[in-house]
């Protein structure tokens, strides 16, 4: 017999086990993969801003390669002698890595299947990945309670702003405010509001190119739905019911619209070049966050 | 209880069962157990589903009564019932005699008849009860009892007859039968129809009706019937009869010819409560004199069939007189009254006023008949064409008068005495004469004489020898007023009267004109058809006769041949139909044309009336278990859909989104900002606005273009790739192309582009078919389009397709691409720049496709293709723009998979060779063939 268990809001905090299982999680997490991308990425120091890019000051002068715009060209200086340059400014963009947690009430919930609860495992997976960030050197933040930061103490940082708001402890979608160009996107959420709005927010994040990597928690009885017979439905945030005669055609449905559900969230990943990565919580938590982090690893590969 | 329904139950007692109904409703109405509770935090997601969603508490109320019907139902069959259970017959247990009208007024409902006589039969059977079976309108004959089986037999060997029955003709051996049979109970199966006198029969029935022992099967009489046929002038005229003002009012005749071909149609109706109606065809002569046989349509029975033989056809007159043509005052005119006469049965013809040969002129016409009305003295000429006519089948017939009295020629059937008699006159003692009765040798004979007929002056024969048997019609005192004599084939009659009033009042009389009616009927159709000159005392056997629903069939056994002179009613012994041979035929019609159609008035009998065609006591019981088991299936079906297994509702619900959605497009449509939004194509992930036309007027570049898939990190790689072409195409050759564009192949114009980079993403939707039919024209207009599905790593040989080669197929599925080969290693495609061996990308394992080169002739040219030999498609999988990504710094994006150092160097190369190709075509391919070039040179 499957049994569900419903958190309540002052349960969907982050409490001393959360923190230090994350902990625990960040610290046997590889970070091979952070440094390597840090050689890579950056020859000049710990972050790779010492480079050419978008900024104010100058940077240094370059030959003109060919079939890069004429339009680049630094005629003052090319006119010293016979070759070509092209004059580039230092890359001065601020970079951070802004994390967002679902604490909402459908994220409260826990079924005899699952290792934890939904909202544990999303705390768990976000604290850890924003230790191992910083660790890394990348500045992380909370969307909408913290700035980025590159503190030590992140975890307790952002365990201490979450306990603070009590408003966040509703929403479930992430801020409605467009990101920084450069700066990445981890939202963590269960994906349970309409997807067109979370599209919407996706989108609007992105709008100015700023990447992302959505971590999908989901319970395992969300996923396959093992329920037959007749049943009633109740939701956590919005009191809806449904009586259903018979679960296992209405779930058979059900399946089929998660799918949608979930293809409409992919698809709005995919418009931005987002990544979608689903978690159940039958599984450990260190998939997900293995998976977020080597993805992040990835995306600040050359080319940025 | 159940007395007033045809139904009655063989076990009642089951019926208490159905007092249990309400307990069993009880039952079934038991609440559905409650269902257990789920908290469920993605009910959230489905909530637009929810309203649909609601299972009823209760069982909803039309499944109970579905239940409770099969319980009824099911009650009700095991109770026996019996549909038309039959009634208490009373203490019958004599025998039983079965009268059945088998006449054509049974035909419209005969199988029906047969029906239920069987089964007044059957039920005699189950009573032992011995049987007699009478058909009315077969010959009377001895009746006798026989086994119910035996009786069957004759049942069915009973037919349908033609004719009306005569019933009185049974009369005797009914007596003689219910005589030595006091209790038999007596069965009329009626058509309701009186014909002939059937007062005696009926007389006796009320007797028997009065005792109690006689049952009446008889529905009401519908059955139409035609009478009288007539070929008037312009029309052929049929009465139609129905027995009673029920019957249908309306209906059509049809006539038809001699081979059943229709030839005509017209409408009747009965006005009012009227049982006669006509109808008129209208026809042409012609078609007129061809019908042989008048129906009413839809109506099978003999009666409604009107046969026509030669006597109705209408022939054609010609009558000339020898009188001044006064039109001032006709009835002065001796033509007058003749035409009068004749008019109604034949066309009558005159000359024209002021001919100089009248009499040549109408025979020219093809007359049957030609009335010479008190002509005197004719021609040699005329003489001569009148003889040829007569000895052709025509008839002469003349009228005397003062001129006829004084002229001499042998164109009369007897001498003619010179000058006349007269009658009654102031001179003469005599008073006028009447008409003697006609003699049996004469053709009048048969026609009732007028006594009113006088005639006071004549033309006397002379007494010749064989002058009785040349006289047709006499005087009392045996002067021969018409004479007649067959010359030829035809004949020459002659009144010895004028054809007007002055000598006597004849042509004032009816008989006038039955008498010019045979003289015509004498004759032809026309001249060439012959009559013996006995045939009229001959008997005719019949040739065609009709059966009982009004077809025609060869003659049975019983049919006799009938006289000439036969014009009675259809009887057993002579039916209906065609006697005598094709040219001299007679119909026998079911009806006379005095015959009305009489509805007998049964319920005067006082007999239980029975009706005609419902089945007899019929079990139910299989068909109402029939019906509970579909009334199961059913509940079962409900059952399922309740439960949500069935999955009607689950479609429409799916549908219902699809409908919102389509409707809030349509209302988007309207306003403008939305129109131009949806201009754009959904769905697909592209948003950027069309590349602008000015771009390219100004730029006029040589560009590479690669299709935005609508994948960031596709695209995003197709871009860099070909900007690193771009470098390396800079750097190494004579082309500087312009910046790389991603196109919108849904409606971005392709003609700009040299090369199109098609990256396959699996999961895409396939492009429209205008769009596959603009990238045929780009193809088939020189441009080169690279499909790169990207999966060389994935793709195990002898393996299954990818998803990107299963998206590619589905592709090109309908888009018509030339035949493909991999790619030939003496391709000008590894030439156009670089000597390759082969198309390496980001992976070097994949094949790459080109068009298949034709085969090389003998002489080794190939032959010369359209768009410069240049293979407009190329497909390869080995992701070439990821080889030739570049950073910022020139770096490669991506890692390659192959051992070989030089890889992205060979895929670049590869790129510059397939740009090459798309820009110079077969060039290189010539100049594969420099060494013989050069050797010719040297020559």
């Amino acid at each position: 017999m499957l049994r569900m268990r419903v958190l309540g809001t002052s349960e969907r905090q982050p409490a001393r086990p959360v923190l230090t299982a994350s902990l625990d999680l960040a610290a046997r997490l590889p970070r091979l993969i952070l440094e390597a991308r840090r050689v890579s990425a950056s020859v000049h120091g710990i972050h790779g801003r010492r480079r050419a890019g978008p900024g104010e000051t100058f940077w240094q002068y370059r030959p003109l390669v060919t079939g890069e715009s004429a339009s680049r060209i630094d005629w003052r200086r090319s006119a010293r002698d016979g070759h070509l340059f092209v004059r580039e400014r230092e890359w001065e963009a601020s970079h951070a890595i802004w994390l967002w947690i679902d604490r909402s009430a459908s994220m409260g919930f826990a079924s005899s299947l699952a290792l934890a609860s939904k909202v544990d495992r999303a705390l768990i997976a976000g604290f850890a990945l924003a230790e191992t960030l910083v660790e890394g050197g990348e500045r992380v933040g909370h969307l909408g309670l913290t700035r980025a930061l590159a503190s030590r103490r992140i975890v307790e940082t952002l365990a201490q702003a979450i306990l603070v708001d009590a408003k966040g402890a509703e929403a479930d979608l992430p801020p409605d405010a467009p990101l920084p160009r450069l700066a990445d996107a981890i939202i963590i959420t269960d994906g349970l509001s309409p997807a067109a709005s979370l599209a919407k927010r996706i989108a609007t994040m992105a709008s100015s190119g700023a990447r992302g990597h959505v971590l999908l928690i989901a319970d395992p009885i969300e996923e396959t739905f093992p329920f037959t017979g007749q049943a009633e439905l109740f939701d956590l945030e919005d009191g809806l019911s449904l009586r259903v005669g018979d679960a296992g055609s209405w779930g058979l449905e059900y399946r089929q619209r998660l799918e949608a559900h979930r293809d409409a969230i992919k698809e709005a990943c995919r418009k931005v070049g987002w990544t979608l990565t689903l978690h159940r919580t039958d599984r450990p938590a260190s998939e997900g966050v293995l998976r977020i982090a080597s993805l992040i690893a990835a995306s600040r590969g050359p080319g940025r | 209880m159940l007395s007033s329904l045809p139904i009655a139950f063989s076990a009642p007692l089951a019926l208490a069962a159905l007092a249990l109904l309400p307990a069993l409703w009880l039952i079934l109405r038991v609440t559905p157990p409650r269902p257990r509770r789920i908290d469920f935090p993605p009910l959230k997601i489905m909530a637009d589903l929810i309203a649909k969603r609601e299972m009823p508490a209760h069982t909803p109320w039309w499944l109970l009564a579905l239940r409770m019907a099969v319980a009824a139902l099911a009650i009700l069959a095991v109770a026996g019932p019996v549909w038309n259970p039959p009634r208490e017959a009373g203490p019958m247990r004599g025998p039983m005699l079965l009268l059945i009208d088998n006449g054509f007024g049974a035909a419209t409902d005969w199988p029906e008849r047969q029906a239920i006589s069987e089964s007044r039969l059957a039920a005699a059977a189950r009573e032992g009860r011995p049987v007699a079976i009478v058909g009315l309108a077969e010959a009377s004959g001895e009746i006798a009892l026989s086994e119910p089986r035996a009786a069957l037999d004759r049942l069915r060997a009973l037919a349908l007859q033609p004719h009306a029955p005569d019933r009185s003709a049974h009369l005797q051996r009914i007596e003689a039968f219910l005589r030595s049979a006091p209790e038999a109970e007596t069965v009329w199966v009626s058509d309701g129809l009186s014909i002939a006198d059937d007062g005696p029969f009926l007389a006796r029935l009320k007797q028997e009706a009065d005792a109690r022992r006689l049952s009446i099967h008889a529905g009401s009489p519908s059955q139409l019937a035609l009478t009288s046929p007539e070929n008037l002038a312009g029309a052929l005229a049929v009465k139609v009869l129905r027995p009673t003002s029920a019957a249908t009012a309306t209906g059509h005749v049809r006539a038809l010819d001699l081979k059943g071909l229709p030839l005509g149609d017209a409408p009747f109706i009965f006005n009012g409560s009227d049982l006669q109606a006509s109808a008129r065809l209208t026809l042409p002569i012609e078609v007129r004199n061809a019908v042989s046989r008048l129906e009413i349509v839809g109506e099978r029975s003999a009666a409604a069939v009107a046969l026509l033989d030669d006597r109705a056809k209408r022939r054609r007159v010609g009558i000339v007189s020898g009188t001044t043509t006064d039109t001032a005052q006709p009835l002065l005119s001796p033509t007058y009254y003749v035409s009068r006469a004749l008019s109604p049965f034949a066309e009558i013809r005159e000359p024209r006023p002021g001919s100089t040969d009248p009499i040549g002129e109408l025979l020219a016409q093809n007359l049957s008949v030609l009335v010479l009305a008190d002509i005197g003295a004719l021609d040699g000429d005329t003489v001569g064409k009148i003889n040829s006519f007569i000895q052709r089948g025509g008839v002469l017939l003349r009228f005397a008068g003062a001129r006829l009295a004084a002229a001499a020629d042998d164109l009369t059937p007897v001498r003619l005495r010179r000058g006349g008699r007269t009658l009654g006159g102031g001179l003469s003692w005599e008073t006028p004469r009447k008409l003697a009765p006609f003699t049996r040798e004469s053709p009048f004979f048969g026609i009732a004489i007028n006594d009113d007929v006088r005639v006071s002056r004549q033309i006397l024969a002379e007494p010749e020898a064989d002058l009785a048997k040349k006289t047709w019609a006499a005087l009392e005192d045996g002067t021969p007023v018409v004479t007649g004599e067959r010359r030829g084939d035809g004949m020459i009659a002659m009144m010895h009267v004028t054809a007007d009033t002055t000598w006597s009042n004849l042509p004032l009389s009816g008989l006038f004109v039955d008498m010019l009616r045979k003289v015509v009927s004498l004759a032809g159709t026309g001249p060439s058809e012959a009559q013996g000159e006995d045939a009229r005392v001959d008997t005719l056997s019949p040739t065609r006769v009709l059966d009982g629903h009004g077809a025609f069939r060869s003659p049975p056994a019983t049919a006799q041949p009938v006289a000439r002179t036969f014009s009675g009613r259809a009887t057993l012994a002579h039916p209906p139909g065609i006697y005598g041979p094709a040219d001299g035929s007679l119909a026998v019609n079911a009806l006379n044309p005095a015959d009305s159609l009489k509805a007998i008035d049964l319920a005067a009998l006082g007999a239980p009336i029975l009706p005609v065609d419902k089945p007899v006591a019929f079990d139910i019981r299989p068909q109402l278990l029939v019906l509970a088991l579909l009334c199961l299936i059913a509940d079962t079906l409900a059952t399922l859909w309740l439960g949500g297994r069935l999955n009607i509702a689950r479609r429409a619900g799916r549908a219902a989104p699809a409908a919102i959605l389509l409707a809030l497009v349509l209302v988007g449509a309207a306003t403008p900002e939305m129109a131009r939004a949806q201009a754009a194509p959904t769905g697909a992930a592209d948003d950027r606005p069309p590349i602008p036309r000015e771009l390219f007027a100004a730029g006029a570049v040589t560009r590479l273009a690669y299709v935005v898939t609508g994948d960031k990190a596709v695209d995003d790689m197709s871009k860099a790739g070909l900007a690193g072409l771009n470098v390396v195409l800079g750097a190494r050759t004579a082309l500087e192309p312009g910046e790389a564009v991603g196109v919108n192949a849904d409606r971005d114009e392709l003609a700009f582009f040299p090369v199109l980079y098609w990256p396959i993403v699996a999961g895409r939707p396939i492009p429209a078919p205008e769009t596959l039919r603009k990238l045929e024209a780009y193809m088939k207009g020189g441009g080169l389009v690279i499909f790169d599905t990207r999966d060389a790593m994935s793709a195990r040989p002898g393996g299954g397709t990818t998803p990107e080669g299963e998206q590619l197929r589905r592709m090109l599925q309908t888009l018509d691409i030339p035949e493909l080969e991999p790619l030939p290693r003496d391709h000008v495609l590894t030439k156009t720049f670089y000597i390759l061996d082969g198309f390496v990308g980001r992976y070097d394992t994949g094949t790459t496709w080109v068009e298949i080169l034709p085969p090389a002739g003998e002489d080794g040219r190939r032959p010369a293709r359209a768009g410069d030999n240049v293979s407009p498609i190329v497909i390869t999988s080995n992701d070439l723009a990821s080889a030739w990504a570049v950073g910022r710094r020139g770096e490669g994006l991506v890692p390659l998979s192959g051992s070989d150092p030089r890889q992205r160097e060979m895929a670049l190369r590869a790129g510059v060779n397939l740009v090459m190709y798309a820009l110079t075509g077969n060039y290189k391919a010539d100049q594969v063939h420099v060494p013989a070039l050069l050797e010719r040179l040297g020559q």
